[in-house]
């Protein structure tokens, strides 16, 4: 197996809502069924007039939308949702890399997108990204048997509390928010020293490798990128 | 190659001289034929009056020798002859003429004139000729020709000067029109503005970009065929791909069933890479009309988005991947770029053994370029190959996963970059060094 689909590294307070729009039955199913086991809810849309009123009626956390449908296509929807000013995160999906620059050029108003065919952990770790990014803070990442709470400031493997600075709190925040994507070391820089604070990369370093050391037994692997950066993921 | 402007200026200053030539001839003629008819008078009448002399006072009126100067400064000679040519009286140098009349000679190395005037002597007819030399004469004719020469040549000159200017001026929206075309980009197809352009380029104009809509069209048939192909691939591709991925999760506890789906994932995802490899070779196909824009941006970043991809092909064979990455800014088209970069990794990828070691670098070079190297720790690739795993469908063994179709498709990218691919080897141990070297 590539890789495991059943990691766990979503929010726990709620179930996400996921639209999604695809009109060739066999990648929708398989869509469904890959996301619906990450623990998400899926709602599926054949064709770009009903994904528009589903978005309308039931708006969802994330809207994974194809481009090239029946009816309107891709681009025609998220047109109209943003016209509504509706702020519902939206990934497209294509097998054109040719629409690549329409899409990147942001005049779509979508949010990102992926080529066909993907790579699963891939798909699932940017909508997570998606659903995080508009989602009310959640006070809660949990990855493995990582628990890490923000808003009572406490963190735990398993049963076993974790003392942590706030550096390497911020450092683990910052890798759980985009667990399963590869991160730099300047991205942890920018995110958790963000004004310019005297933070070298080889601080960084620092930082995970005492990381490591006390995530010993918390079912994550925390892979290093040499030269450029770091990887975590569920299992060991 | 002929040239209109030549063709033109032979057909106006070939006939322009000739006409001025003519010209001057029927000038010549005009102008000379008078003044020579003015002098023949003139010496007849001279005759006629010495015929009246010598018939008044003898041959005594005619002076022996020549007369060195008449007052005109011409030299003169008279002679009398009888009817059977005898000599009467006068100069012996001068021929008996045939009759009355006039007629051109030679006398005493010059030329002359001789006016013969009829008379009877002492009741025989005989001829009184006057000889005059034509100094004069000469002097008015070089004169007429001197000016002639002078107004025809620098009417001809002037002419010449004229056609010369109005060709090229005729020419100028030839001009204008190459200027046009070559202040287009080599993929630029749009129509031609017609715009300022004389009726009699029209069809030219109407032509050309009748063919660049053609062009056009069929570069645009070709995107969309290619997009359909795209599109009718990778969308069951993908689906499949789910499928057997969330079969092979249910089935994870049987073996056979295991076995099998790990068979079909693989397959699949060879489909998948052959399917993206033929499009982006068609993509980076030189000949094809691609629009290619060359913009500037940094490999280094273009590198990093590729990443995630990478790291998950490396984990699946403990393959130690690592990156050097520092700005390097270049003028390329991302996506044909990315293909490089993705298809220099995997193919770096796929030859090292599991445990093995990749290393992906690029950087500003020291002469002002840009580059990009994958080194790896595999088998390396002996040199008698090293030439040919850039052509298509070239594998280096039977036994290689590969579609043959990677490093071509990189060599295309980069010949579409103006940059140059070098094959070398690590500097310790085994292993293959792909550079690539951006201008």
């Amino acid at each position: 197996m590539p890789h495991n689909v059943r990691q766990s590294y979503f929010p726990i307070s709620s179930r996400m809502h996921i639209l999604l729009v695809e009109d060739d039955a066999v990648l929708a199913d398989g869509l469904t069924r890959t996301l619906q086991a990450q623990g998400m809810q899926v709602e599926i849309a054949r064709d770009g007039l009903q994904a528009d009123a589903l978005l309308q009626r039931t708006p969802p956390m994330v809207a994974v939308l194809d481009i090239g449908l029946p009816g309107i296509d891709g681009f025609e929807v998220v047109r109209r949702l943003r016209a509504r000013g509706a702020a519902t995160p939206v990934l497209l999906l294509t097998a054109r890399d040719a629409v690549e620059d329409r899409v990147r050029g942001l005049e779509t108003g979508a949010d990102d997108y992926l080529v066909k065919p993907f790579a699963t952990p891939e798909l699932v770790a940017r909508i997570r990204a998606l659903a995080r990014r508009n989602a009310p803070k959640s006070a809660v990442l949990a990855l493995g048997n990582i628990v890490l709470d923000s808003s009572a400031r406490r963190a735990r493997v398993g049963e076993r509390p974790l003392e942590l600075s706030v550096r390497e709190w911020a450092v683990l925040e910052y890798l759980l928010q985009h667990a399963g994507r590869v991160v730099s070391k300047q991205q942890i820089v920018d995110a958790i020293a963000p004004w310019g604070e005297d933070l070298t990369l080889n601080a960084v370093e620092v930082y995970v490798s005492r990381l490591r050391l006390k995530l010993d037994g918390a079912g994550v692997s925390l892979r290093t990128i040499r030269g450029f950066g770091y990887l975590l993921e569920a299992g060991a | 190659m002929s040239s209109i402007r030549l063709r033109l200026l032979k057909w106006l200053v070939g006939p322009i001289l000739v006409f001025n030539l003519g010209a001057a001839a029927l000038t010549y003629l005009l102008a000379w034929t008078p003044a020579q008819l003015a002098f023949d008078e003139g010496l007849r009448a001279a005759a006629g009056a010495l015929a009246g002399r010598v018939r008044a006072e003898g041959p005594a009126a005619l002076a022996a020798g020549g007369a060195p100067n008449d007052g005109a400064g011409e030299t003169s000679w008279t002679a009398l002859h009888g009817a059977d040519g005898r000599l009467l009286a006068g100069d012996a140098g001068l021929p008996a003429p045939a009759g009355a009349g006039l007629f051109d000679a030679r006398l005493q190395g010059e030329p002359v004139r001789i006016a013969a005037a009829a008379l009877d002597w002492q009741g025989a007819p005989a001829t009184l000729s006057v000889a005059r030399t034509v100094r004069a004469r000469a002097q008015v004719r070089s004169a007429i020709v001197r000016s002639l020469v002078l107004l025809e040549g620098v009417f001809s000159l002037a002419l010449i000067g004229l056609v010369w200017f109005s060709v090229g001026n005729g020419l100028a929206p030839l001009a204008r029109l190459r200027a046009r075309l070559d202040a287009r980009g080599s993929a630029d197809l749009a129509p031609l503005d017609d715009a300022g352009m004389p009726r009699e380029l029209a069809p030219v104009v109407d032509a050309f970009n009748a063919l660049l809509g053609r062009i056009e069209a069929g570069a645009r048939a070709q995107d969309e065929f290619r997009a359909n192909v795209a599109h009718q691939l990778r969308t069951p591709l993908a689906g499949l791909k789910l499928q057997l991925e969330w079969l092979a999760a249910r089935h994870a506890a049987d073996q056979d069933s295991v076995r099998s789906l790990k068979l079909m994932l693989g397959a699949n995802e060879r489909m998948i890479r052959q399917t993206n490899q033929l499009l982006s070779l068609e993509r980076a196909e030189p000949n094809r009309f691609a629009r290619a824009r060359l913009l500037p941006l940094d490999l280094a970043a273009l590198v990093a988005e590729s990443i995630q991809h990478f790291v998950e092909q490396a984990a699946a064979k403990d393959i130690d991947l690592g990156f050097e990455l520092d700005a390097a800014p270049l003028q390329g088209d991302r996506f044909l770029l990315r293909d490089l970069v993705d298809n220099l990794v995997d193919n770096a990828l796929r030859y090292t053994p599991a445990g093995g070691r990749v290393t992906v670098a690029c950087g500003a070079a020291a002469d002002g370029g840009a580059f990009l190297r994958v080194e790896d720790n595999g088998p390396g690739i002996p040199v008698h190959l090293r030439t040919r795993v850039f052509e298509r469908f070239v594998r280096l063994d039977e036994q290689s996963v590969g579609s043959g179709l990677g490093l071509a498709i990189v060599r295309d990218i980069a010949n579409l970059h103006g940059a140059e691919l070098v094959l070398g080897e690590a500097q310790e141990g085994s292993g293959a060094v792909f550079t690539v070297q951006f201008p």
